[in-house]
């Protein structure tokens, strides 16, 4: 968690960038961004491949509404149904990698009740999965009608000119621009998956800070044969 | 003051976790300020007992860093009411999020807008009866078919009727999880007695879903008796079940029995020109004309229940409303092919390599080797330049995965592609035969 070493945490606490609606790159997926802004109740549903933007989505949800609460089923260490309990008394639950529990009947319960709940409350039940949801391999029919039943969204994964304007946004966002050069730089030379790509960006942002240079092909070049 | 504090304390722990970090575990804790000092309300056990072993040291150095002194924190389960944020317009096909009265009943589900067809018939007419003539006609009265076909819908009509006839009658509604979950509380908190006594006080006792009590020994008890008590005062009770109750495992033959005791209907999954009518209805109530190809197109397309046929209707509504567009057979086929596609297929090299050479008749290795005539080269450029186009892996990847060839090779044949692709109608052709082979 870091919590003891302050002296570093200033410059970190300026890098970190939080996923919003703004800086996501909603190219071939702006229906669904607009759903997930627009807010209103019922549920709501995203699928696509890994990288498309899911986690980035649900999360700006959260951002975007005070009390909420993000749940990535894979992120939790030892995770158990009950972490469902009481969640309809917030008004807008996230619930991310929603494949991982498909056929285990105490889970596919937790989550037909909570739904159930959520929508018994008002509140707004944003869900994630990498297929649809009838495609999850849940046993429990009445919680896969459900999973239908709101709002259904498969997010389209970018092309690499999408990839690279969603990196100099993302740049833009971190504070620096990306020059188009080096966006293709990469492209041709890294995995082109998102999360590699945003991490990479990442990493090289703080570099150029650190050796107080500008983002140029020579630099990466020299930084990616070092690693 | 002690919001903004907390609000200050909210400000620090962003900065210092990461997002997701943040999102899941700070996000949903409500802060009240309380005489001591700072009261915080996590919603569940479980994120409390996380709170607790991972956070709680930070949140209060944090906030006696911004005090100047020790604030006692008092960490517990629990909510106050929230006022929920519903400034946004509706987006999806409902009208609005439910408005509730004194009961839980949904005032949108009534006999009004239930739509009636063969399938259902039977079902309506009995449920009518009842509501008409509340715990003198058929007691219990059971509704039972498939998911999503309308049995919640059917029995909160009853409930809301019977309070439309008497505005003060007792009409309560639950699912039977919440049965068992206060059943357990009351247990908990020596309180079944006050359980029992309103649970037998009401006037009308409508519980969905009785298959789940399948298993729950002590809730079936409990249940037997409220179900037995109301029937001797004459109270109405109305269930719903997924399947007859005799074929719910785990239910006990004394239940399975008295739930036989008053009228059993079934309902069926609805029959196309019911299922139109529904889609008709639904976006009529959205305030939206569909029109009847539109309702046919998608009411063939979905059979099974009626949940999936409201979401297809929400998605096509909601195309229409962001887009400004009016509501046609292509959009309803756009929205359907998000909820109705299964899902991406994975394409991997070793997929694309073995799809192409068995398009163009050549074997796999042909791909991976040195030759350059063109019979074997203008394939191995294709496939190169669909992975890059259907895959995430990176150039040097690619080529790699071509006997060891260099990422250049892989610019040189995605260019090569694209202009092909320009100038030669066959190789736009092949192309577009392989994307549609790999990714359906």
């Amino acid at each position: 968690m870091g919590a003891d070493s302050s002296g570093q945490l200033p410059l970190r606490l300026q890098l970190r960038d939080s996923a919003t609606f703004d800086n996501f790159h909603d190219e071939g997926n702006e229906l669904a961004l607009q759903a997930l802004r627009a807010g209103g109740g019922d549920s709501l549903y995203l699928w696509g491949p890994a990288g498309c933007g899911k986690s980035h989505l649900l999360q700006a949800a959260c951002h975007a509404a005070p009390g909420a609460v993000y749940l990535p089923l894979g992120g939790i260490a030892g995770a158990q149904p009950a972490i469902f309990d009481g969640l309809e008394a917030i008004p807008v639950v996230a619930i991310d990698d929603l494949g991982l529990v498909a056929g285990a009947a105490d889970w596919e319960a937790a989550l037909f009740h909570l739904y159930n709940r959520i929508r018994e409350a008002g509140g707004r039940l944003l869900l994630a999965a990498e297929g649809s949801p009838a495609a999850l391999g849940f046993r429990l029919p009445d919680l896969v009608t459900r999973l239908g039943w709101g709002l259904v969204f498969r997010l389209q994964p970018l092309g690499d000119a999408g990839r690279r304007r969603a990196l100099q946004l993302r740049a833009r966002h971190r504070g620096f621009e990306l020059p188009d050069e080096v966006a293709d730089y990469l492209l041709r030379r890294q995995p082109r998956d998102m999360n590699s790509l945003f991490a990479l960006l990442e990493r090289l942002d703080e570099a150029s800070l650190a050796a107080q240079r500008r983002l140029t092909i020579p630099f990466v070049r020299g930084l990616l044969q070092r690693s | 003051m002690t919001v903004s504090l907390w609000d200050q304390c909210l400000d620090r722990l962003e900065g210092e976790l990461n997002a997701q970090q943040y999102n899941t575990w700070i996000r949903p804790l409500q802060a009240h300020k309380t005489t001591e000092g700072l009261r915080l309300l996590a919603p569940n056990q479980f994120v409390r007992d996380w709170i607790n072993d991972n956070f709680l040291e930070r949140i209060r150095e944090i906030l006696a860093d911004i005090v100047g002194e020790k604030v006692p924190i008092r960490l517990e389960i629990g909510s106050q009411t929230i006022v929920s944020d519903d400034t946004s317009a509706g987006t999806s096909g409902t009208t609005t999020r439910n408005p509730r009265h004194n009961s839980t009943l949904n005032p949108n589900f009534t006999f009004e807008t239930f739509v009636e067809g063969k399938s259902n018939q039977l079902g309506r007419a009995a449920a009518m009866q009842v509501a008409e003539n509340p715990g003198k006609g058929y007691n219990p009265l059971l509704i039972y078919g498939g998911v999503g076909l309308g049995k919640t819908h059917l029995m909160h009509a009853v409930g809301n009727l019977i309070l439309e006839h008497q505005p003060d009658a007792n009409v309560v509604y639950l699912h039977s999880e919440r049965f068992v979950a206060e059943m357990v509380k009351a247990l908990q908190h020596n309180t079944i007695n006050e359980f029992k006594r309103f649970y037998r006080s009401v006037d009308a006792l409508l519980i969905d879903d009785i298959q789940f009590f399948a298993g729950k020994e002590r809730s079936q008890e409990e249940f037997f008796h409220t179900f037995n008590a109301l029937m001797e005062g004459e109270q109405q009770v109305i269930m719903t079940c997924d399947r007859y109750p005799k074929e719910v495992d785990g239910l006990e033959e004394r239940l399975k029995s008295r739930f036989g005791w008053g009228l059993p209907v079934a309902i069926e999954p609805p029959e196309l020109e019911t299922r139109v009518a529904i889609m008709k209805k639904k976006a009529q109530l959205s305030g939206i004309e569909l029109p009847d190809e539109v309702a046919f197109f998608i009411a063939k397309r979905i059979r099974s229940n009626i949940r999936e046929l409201e979401g297809a209707l929400r998605r096509v509504i909601a195309n229409a409303q962001f887009t400004g567009k009016p509501i046609t057979l292509d959009f309803a086929r756009e929205a359907l092919r998000d909820l109705l596609a299964i899902s991406d297929k994975l394409v991997t090299i070793e997929n694309i390599q073995k799809t192409v050479a068995e398009y163009y008749k050549i074997r796999v290795a042909d791909l991976h080797s040195k030759r350059r005539t063109r019979s074997i080269t203008r394939p191995r450029q294709l496939a190169m330049a669909l992975c890059k186009e259907l895959t995430s892996h990176s150039l040097p990847e690619i080529g790699d995965a071509f006997g060891g060839r260099d990422h250049t090779t892989v610019i040189h044949a995605c260019r090569k592609v694209e202009e092909l692709r320009e100038s030669d109608p066959r190789t736009s052709e092949d192309y577009a035969n392989l994307v549609r082979i790999l990714s359906t």
